[in-house]
């Protein structure tokens, strides 16, 4: 032990401060190009890229964006079926992810997945397929594919799930306590009776955790698919900003917002009696 | 009668790993309490495993109930593993279900997977779980979740799952290293007392020499998977004992 201290190589005040400068030099290198890259940014993206004639003056913008202030309430009795579409497409889009979900899970947990090589790549590459499209995208292609309408929006819904769902029940199943599994092989138990008593009572809260919380964010989604035609809220929307009706998107909005409100209270309070 | 028959066995948990048990011979006759001692790591629970292929052994031969377990294909396993009751270190209970689902869970084995899934277990089941219940002293406790029991009261509930079964023999795996030494000496008081009543041989895992003088009629020591002692308990004395301890460093 006290030889390889001998070893070390004597430290001195000119090594320090050499340091101390070269470290100095590279972290103010860092800053400059940092620098120059936000400016070019802004010149890019911002300063030649708008079109400053129709802003107009700054009094201009305020007039504009005072259009959109008040309520239409005309609109009142034609929100009232868009809501109950948009909130039954994020439940349904949701159950129906659920059980696309199952599959995904058990394949996609390494502890369990049937055979390795095969399934667990499958799942994996579901998982990543869902979440890396965004759900406008998936419900322009289901549009093209099964037309326009609510059943769209709840197929894009339930595919776009399928990722947070899948990969955390597939986590919660690859962190489960072994003990129970091997207890229940040891009586004699099947593959179905390990799953009945020693996997899904473990994984059961979290999963509805997170199967609430996701049908919570579907709310927030399925509001906005009806801007390519999958149903809802959106549908709206879409209308409202075409025939320059600024009082009544802003009703739309109001509408988005309490319903995204409604959802989160519900899932704040189910999460918490579950957990 | 040789309930049990066990042939140069080995195991080991790869292939290319390094082997745990290296050629265990010995036999439990039907009316034995069986312990293994050794220090941690020489592969007790390993040994235990194999029994019911918990642990898949390497080679060897295993003869339970004139059945050869190494060979049994999956079907055939299961229905061996019914007829072994196994309780363990750590319980192993379903912490999120009832006591009395818990023990009626000794009977999956027999149990069809329609009435898994309603948890419709027969009457003669429950009654049996009651039974059990009764005799374990939890009779109390039946509504109760699993985890709010007390470490002792829920090695009671794993020692009335693996009755439940109707085993012909029991593998315990450290059954009490998990509870404090009063607790200790009850449960293992009270599994003598089941298996002697219900004629059920025994094999158990334990590192506490004093309980398994005091409770076992038969020893194997284990050291470093190489069986150092297999004789009755009054053929253990210290020299024996120093020689299967000695690896151990205090």
């Amino acid at each position: 032990m006290t030889e390889e201290v001998h070893h070390l190589p004597l430290m001195t005040s000119d090594i320090i401060l050499e340091r101390r400068r070269n470290s100095r030099i590279v972290q103010t290198g860092v800053c400059l190009v940092l620098v120059a890259l936000v400016a070019w940014s802004v010149q890019v993206t911002i300063i030649d890229d708008t079109d400053w004639e129709r802003m107009g003056s700054f009094a201009n913008v305020l007039e504009a964006t005072n259009r959109f202030i008040g309520i239409d309430f005309a609109l009142f009795k034609d929100l009232i079926v868009p809501t109950i579409e948009t909130f039954m497409i994020a439940c349904l889009g949701t159950l129906l992810g659920v059980i696309i979900c199952i599959p995904a899970a058990w394949f996609g947990a390494m502890n369990i997945t049937p055979f390795k090589p095969v399934t667990y790549p499958i799942a994996r590459m579901m998982m990543t397929l869902s979440r890396s499209i965004h759900e406008i995208v998936w419900a322009l292609f289901f549009v093209a594919v099964v037309g326009l309408g609510a059943l769209p929006g709840i197929f894009a819904i339930a595919v776009r799930s399928v990722g947070f769902i899948a990969k955390m029940s597939a986590e919660a199943i690859e962190d489960i306590d072994p003990g129970p599994v091997e207890a229940i092989r040891s009586v004699g138990g099947n593959n179905l009776q390990v799953l009945i008593y020693a996997i899904l009572p473990q994984i059961l809260p979290q999963v509805l955790g997170v199967i609430i919380f996701e049908w919570e964010i579907n709310i927030r989604r399925s509001a906005i698919l009806g801007l390519v035609g999958a149903g809802g809220l959106g549908l709206v929307f879409f209308r409202q900003m075409n025939t320059f009706n600024y009082h009544g998107v802003m009703t739309v909005i109001i509408a988005v917002l309490g319903l995204i409100l409604l959802g989160e209270a519900v899932s704040h309070r189910v999460r918490r009696s579950i957990i | 009668m040789t309930i049990l028959k066990v042939t140069d066995l080995h195991a080991s948990y790869s292939t290319s790993g390094p082997e745990i048990l290296k050629g265990i011979t010995f036999e439990v006759e039907d009316n034995d309490f069986f312990a293994i001692i050794g220090p941690s790591g020489a592969g007790k629970s390993t040994l235990i495993r194999c029994i019911n292929r918990l642990v898949e052994p390497s080679s060897g031969e295993i003869i339970f109930d004139d059945r050869n377990v190494t060979t049994l294909p999956r079907g055939e396993l299961r229905m061996l593993r019914r007829d072994i009751g196994v309780i363990f270190q750590e319980f192993n209970l379903i912490n999120r279900m009832s006591v009395m689902d818990n023990v009626l869970s000794g009977r999956l084995g027999y149990t069809g997977n329609l009435r898994t899934l309603f948890r419709a277990f027969p009457r003669e089941d429950i009654d049996h779980g009651l039974r059990l219940l009764d005799r374990v002293g939890l009779i109390d406790h039946v509504d109760k979740r699993a985890d709010e029991l007390s470490g002792g009261q829920r090695q009671r509930v794993g020692i009335a799952r693996a009755l439940m079964q109707n085993p012909k023999m029991l593998l315990l795996d450290e059954p009490t290293s998990a509870l404090d030494p009063k607790i200790s000496r009850e449960v293992m008081g009270l599994i003598k007392q089941m298996a002697t009543e219900l004629k059920v041989p025994c094999l158990c895992n334990i590192h506490d020499v004093q309980l398994a003088t005091e409770f076992c009629n038969k020893i194997i020591g284990l050291q470093d998977g190489y069986m150092k002692f297999n004789g009755p308990t009054e053929d253990m004395n210290k020299e024996k004992l120093d020689e299967i301890y000695a690896m151990e460093v205090l």
